[in-house]
């Protein structure tokens, strides 16, 4: 579903960009998921529509629960060059442009009857299910579509993280997916079943684990992935979370990407540069972006939009839950995203990064459509700039929206941030 | 000054003429640097002052530990200078958010003892740590509070036992920060002084409504709740309403219209309305109507009264479960006040308004009212001709329409 020349296009040798065995596989996961979503729901599958970090290994437990991923559905029409043209449908239902592109091009397709999407758009929700911790705005953008379908909307309530998860929280949290399971069980008469759940969540965290191990080959140099490989190869556990065939994905992805590697084969081969990203991916720019970089020997390798998948606030690695509770495991993860924590905990888990993938420095995108990841990078960077004495730059982006963004002025910032660099190490030579 | 006081006449292009005479009293326009001088003066009293956002933090808590919160909104005739805050926020930070950050960097300990916010919005919840970077540049540090209140209905599970553990926790860090215990007697005095505030308010609203008192004064007074001790803006609304009874009605012809926004707009919009022959009957202003239409009932208990406080609170955008709530008090008041008009005031960059609006318009529509939505930024300021046209522009075509 995702551009070809997107997906893992490690061969850099003349001619057009060579899918790998993980791409295909990929493009297969993905229309498939958007092709068994349409077709359960025709078939009379309770849909829910989710925001991205709601625990969708909760809806494994019943017999005929679908869920789709608007956000991921908006990054994929983004991908795919649709994202203004969606946007601006919503536009023209009145809806302002400073509002989140992924929400515009989500209100954009849902009002055409999902004219102009890669996947049809999604089949219309029974339940819309929100949570206000990853992006609160989340809640207002689901609650049109309640007003406008007569829809039920259940909002998680996420406390936001200024500093590690408290018990109270955790409790607090765990009680609320009680409540979700309820309404799903009063809404659609299906029974819920906690060992469907509970298989679910083991496959998401083996998912996870290849995951890590993935991400975490950008350690090497040259790293042979880029950021904007884990962009695009993030997208199924989005759409196919809680399933075996996401966990056998990611340790094939992992593996070969290790014998890429020792084949030799790397994105950015000459690599001089090894850059962190801090935002969402700029969905419209994937391709443009990480070719111009590597033409200047630069590697995005890492990012914090997705290091984080898998992981703890405030933390880089794994988190390795030894219980049985499925619950438990999905409330003590709710605050896995960047966005729902405070700047000590990002801080925190970014010096992590930095140490554990050699960074040489740090591109912060100032992302217009995400104010809650945005608004606190000024001070990150200062605080990173300080403690570290790595060089960090800041762009203007947005990340589904390409009207707001400006190439060129993006990469005469990159451009003075790796003379920065190169001249750093000469002044450590003299 | 046009429909402030005096024989002034304004004239719509449909020949329609509007005498607005001394029935009017004078709009209460804040001036620069006035509410940082009450806050210095209210330092100088002794008095600890907690600056509080956003809008509905537990101000009766607050007070009955002898603290004297404010609430910092609507902050923008205030600040005039946003470059302390640009050092910190991007442009397309909302500028309630940048006034808010400039005015706590500026004034900083000279004004504030602790700041306190709760959860509300995705701009404002990350700005604790924003601010005390600021401060921090400048070797400053300030305490700050920090609660979060329940997003979700009340029946939802743990939600009022997480509340109540919030208050609880909350009392806990008050009692370390004052060195006092808890009062029950205070709190129920401060509980009985805020509402008594907010029943004033809306009496206030209500004499606006009839037409003797403007909007633009109106307004002003009610706003100055955030800024002033409670005690001396229960003196001032007694005083202005006894002041507005012996008013007689404005019986001005007159378009009556409704009107809302994340703060009252500026005086001389309000002034363009009320001179173009609108009158503000009603309003959804999250700076009054959302901050002083609900009164919870006088529990001792403090647990029990911020249950009551924010499960029922008025609705606003910012109160995630009170949207449909939003939409069916909005149809109420329309109704109830026979509005033909409705104005949205939006706030550039608030999500939590924009969502929300295109919806409000079609329904409004729906009931033959008509509406017009404007915009304002932090650059909008020092030109507010263009808005002031589409007001005068919006009650022409009122008249012309001739909505009874």
């Amino acid at each position: 579903m995702y551009p070809k020349e997107l997906l893992m296009t490690q061969e850099t040798t003349a001619g057009p960009p060579k899918k790998t065995l993980s791409g295909k596989r990929l493009s297969g996961i993905i229309m498939d998921d958007y092709i068994k979503l349409h077709q359960r729901a025709s078939e009379g599958a309770f849909v829910v529509w989710i925001a991205i970090v709601v625990p969708a290994e909760l809806f494994a437990g019943f017999e005929n629960v679908v869920y789709a991923v608007p956000e991921s559905h908006a990054a994929m029409s983004a991908g795919k060059g649709v994202g203004a043209l969606q946007c601006e449908k919503a536009e023209q239902e009145g809806y302002s442009s400073d509002l989140c592109s992924y929400a515009r091009i989500d209100l954009g397709t849902a009002f055409n009857k999902g004219k102009d999407s890669p996947s049809f758009g999604l089949p219309k929700p029974h339940l819309l299910v929100s949570n206000n911790n990853n992006c609160s705005l989340l809640s207002k953008w689901f609650d049109v579509y309640h007003r406008l379908w007569g829809v039920p909307h259940f909002i998680l309530d996420i406390p936001f993280c200024y500093e590690d998860q408290k018990p109270q929280d955790f409790t607090y949290i765990r009680n609320q997916f009680g409540d979700l399971i309820r309404t799903i069980e009063g809404l659609s008469g299906q029974r819920f079943d906690i060992d469907k759940a509970r298989e679910a969540v083991r496959f998401s965290f083996n998912a996870l684990k290849e995951w890590k191990r993935f991400i975490g080959l950008a350690a090497n140099r040259p790293s042979p992935i880029t950021a904007f490989d884990s962009f695009v190869q993030m997208a199924p556990i989005l759409t196919s979370r809680g399933t075996a065939r996401l966990a056998e994905h990611y340790r094939l992805l992992a593996d070969e990407t290790e014998e890429q590697m020792a084949r030799g084969i790397f994105p950015v081969p000459d690599e001089r540069y090894r850059l962190l990203w801090d935002n969402i991916a700029p969905w419209h720019q994937l391709r443009k972006m990480s070719s111009r970089l590597a033409g200047l020997g630069a590697n995005i390798t890492t990012a914090s939009y997705t290091y984080c998948i898998g992981s703890l606030e405030g933390d880089f690695d794994l988190y390795d839950d030894k219980g049985d509770d499925p619950f438990a495991y999905l409330a003590r993860l709710q605050n896995f995203s960047v966005c729902p924590q405070g700047m000590a905990l990002r801080t925190r888990a970014m010096k992590q990064a930095i140490d554990h993938n050699a960074i040489d420095a740090l591109v912060f995108a100032s992302n217009r459509s995400c104010k809650v990841y945005s608004l606190m990078q000024m001070d990150q960077m200062k605080h990173l700039r300080a403690h570290t004495g790595i060089p960090a730059v800041m762009i203007d982006v947005d990340h589904a929206d390409e009207r707001k963004y400006s190439e060129e002025a993006a990469f005469v910032r990159l451009e003075a941030l790796l003379e920065t660099i190169e001249a750093g190490r000469l002044s450590n030579l003299v | 000054m046009p429909g402030m006081h005096g024989e002034l006449i304004f004239s719509l292009s449909l020949s329609i003429v509007f005498t607005v005479n001394s029935v009017y009293t004078r709009a209460r326009a804040p001036t620069m640097n006035e509410l940082k001088n009450s806050l210095l003066t209210l330092k100088q009293q002794g008095r600890h002052v907690v600056g509080c956002f956003p809008l509905y933090p537990p101000l009766e808590l607050l007070h009955s530990f002898g603290l004297t919160p404010v609430v910092l909104w609507g902050l923008r005739t205030e600040v005039k200078d946003l470059s302390r805050s640009d050092r910190h926020l991007q442009n397309y930070t909302c500028q309630v958010a940048r006034c808010l950050m400039e005015f706590i960097l500026e004034n900083n300990r000279s004004v504030f003892d602790a700041l306190f916010m709760y959860n509300a919005c995705d701009t404002l919840r990350n700005l604790p740590e924003i601010i005390e970077a600021g401060l921090a540049e400048d070797g400053i540090s300030l305490s700050v509070f920090k609660l979060h209140v329940p997003a979700v209905p009340h029946d939802r599970t743990g939600a009022q036992g997480y509340l109540r553990d919030r208050i609880l926790s909350l009392i806990a860090e008050l009692e370390k920060f004052t060195h006092r215990s808890f009062s029950p007697q205070e709190f129920a005095a401060s509980v009985d002084l805020y509402s008594r505030q907010r029943g004033l308010c809306r009496e206030v609203e209500a004499l606006c409504a009839q037409g003797r008192i403007t909007f633009a004064s109106c307004a002003g007074h009610l706003e100055l709740a955030h800024f002033m001790r409670v005690e001396e803006h229960i003196t001032l609304l007694e005083r202005e309403i006894l002041k507005a009874q012996k008013m007689s009605i404005d019986v001005l012809p007159h378009k009556k219209v409704m009107v809302s926004g994340i703060q009252a707009p500026p005086v001389e919009l309000i002034e363009a309305m009320e001179a173009s022959g609108l009158r503000i009957v009603a309003n959804d202003i999250a700076t009054l109507a959302r901050s002083y239409g609900y009164c919870p009932k006088p529990l001792a208990d403090p647990c029990e009264y911020y249950h009551d406080f924010y499960f029922n609170h008025y609705p606003c955008t910012t109160i995630l479960p009170a949207g449909d709530r939003r939409v069916e008090l909005i149809r109420e008041r329309v109704n109830e006040s026979e509005a033909q008009g409705f104005i949205f005031f939006g706030e550039k960059f608030c999500e939590y308004e924009y969502f929300e609006i295109p919806f409000l318009k079609d329904m409004l529509r729906s009931f033959r009212v008509e509406v017009v939505a404007l915009e304002l930024g932090a650059d909008d300021l020092s030109n507010l001709m263009p808005l002031k046209t589409r007001i005068e522009a919006f009650a022409e075509m009122l008249y012309a329409k001739n909505v009874p």
